[in-house]
């Protein structure tokens, strides 16, 4: 992760800005959504290695702040909503693209299915994700480490 | 299926909101099926979206807007050797990439 910040930092101009947009890991949570109403309904159940990569993330990007290649100027956390009209669809998304790095307990499968079902006719099922973005500014002088 | 990604555009809103692209020189890290890039690939003087995913890049060809073409380059290229040369871009943007 350094040796690629490393790269990005050689190829912008000075004062250069990098983008730095990323899901967080944890606690991605599960709604029943209408008009009227967000109901909470569970989380999708996260594995280690996507929390374990979050913390590289953060220790890479502490590397090339000591380094002064960068200089954070702004951050903030944003949702990210991924939506399905059903639950049964988010569920075969769930199990089919995500399963490599997340899970769905049955307890929330259940939960959503019956928070779904006596919901509004306008009801859709989302999962909620954190996104981080942050704003660095390429250093002008670069002082090696 | 019925799966929407972003439907109320946050991801959009708080990348313009952070950086003004406007004529600038953009390299995207992990553009993927071109999702993000597709969406502010028109306020830029050009961009360079890289993956090293062959197949996200297909589906990012086969979406791209009309109009872009000469606007916008999808390259798989591994983030920790960019074969670009140095000062090249005004910003890069990290995809869900670090």
């Amino acid at each position: 992760m350094v040796h690629a910040l490393e790269e990005i930092q050689r190829v912008l101009v000075p004062d250069g800005i990098l983008i730095d947009l990323r899901p967080l890991a944890d606690n991605w949570r599960v709604e029943v959504v209408s008009l009227r109403e967000v109901k909470r309904t569970g989380r999708v159940e996260d594995l280690p290695v996507q929390t374990d990569g979050d913390l590289a993330a953060n220790e890479a990007m502490q590397v090339v702040e000591k380094r002064s290649w960068f200089k954070r100027e702004q951050d903030e956390l944003f949702p990210f909503f991924y939506s399905w009209d059903t639950p049964s669809e988010m569920e075969e998304f769930v199990d089919d693209d995500w399963s490599d790095f997340v899970g769905m307990e049955e307890d929330t499968r259940r939960a959503t299915r019956s928070a779904w079902a006596v919901a509004d006719g306008d009801s859709r099922v989302r999962v909620r994700v954190e996104i981080w973005i942050a704003r660095w500014k390429k250093n002008t002088i670069n002082l090696e480490p | 299926m019925s799966l929407q990604k972003d439907p109320d555009r946050n991801e959009i809103r708080h990348l313009r909101k952070f950086v003004d692209l406007d004529d600038k020189r953009v390299l995207e890290i992990g553009c993927g099926e071109g999702r993000l890039t597709w969406q502010y690939a028109k306020d830029a003087r050009s961009v360079v979206a890289v993956d090293l995913d062959h197949d996200s890049l297909r589906v990012a060809k086969v979406d791209q807007p009309s109009g872009l073409e000469n606007q916008v380059g999808l390259a798989c290229s591994d983030s920790e050797h960019l074969p670009f040369s140095k000062e090249k871009f005004d910003i890069a943007i990290l995809a869900w990439s670090l």
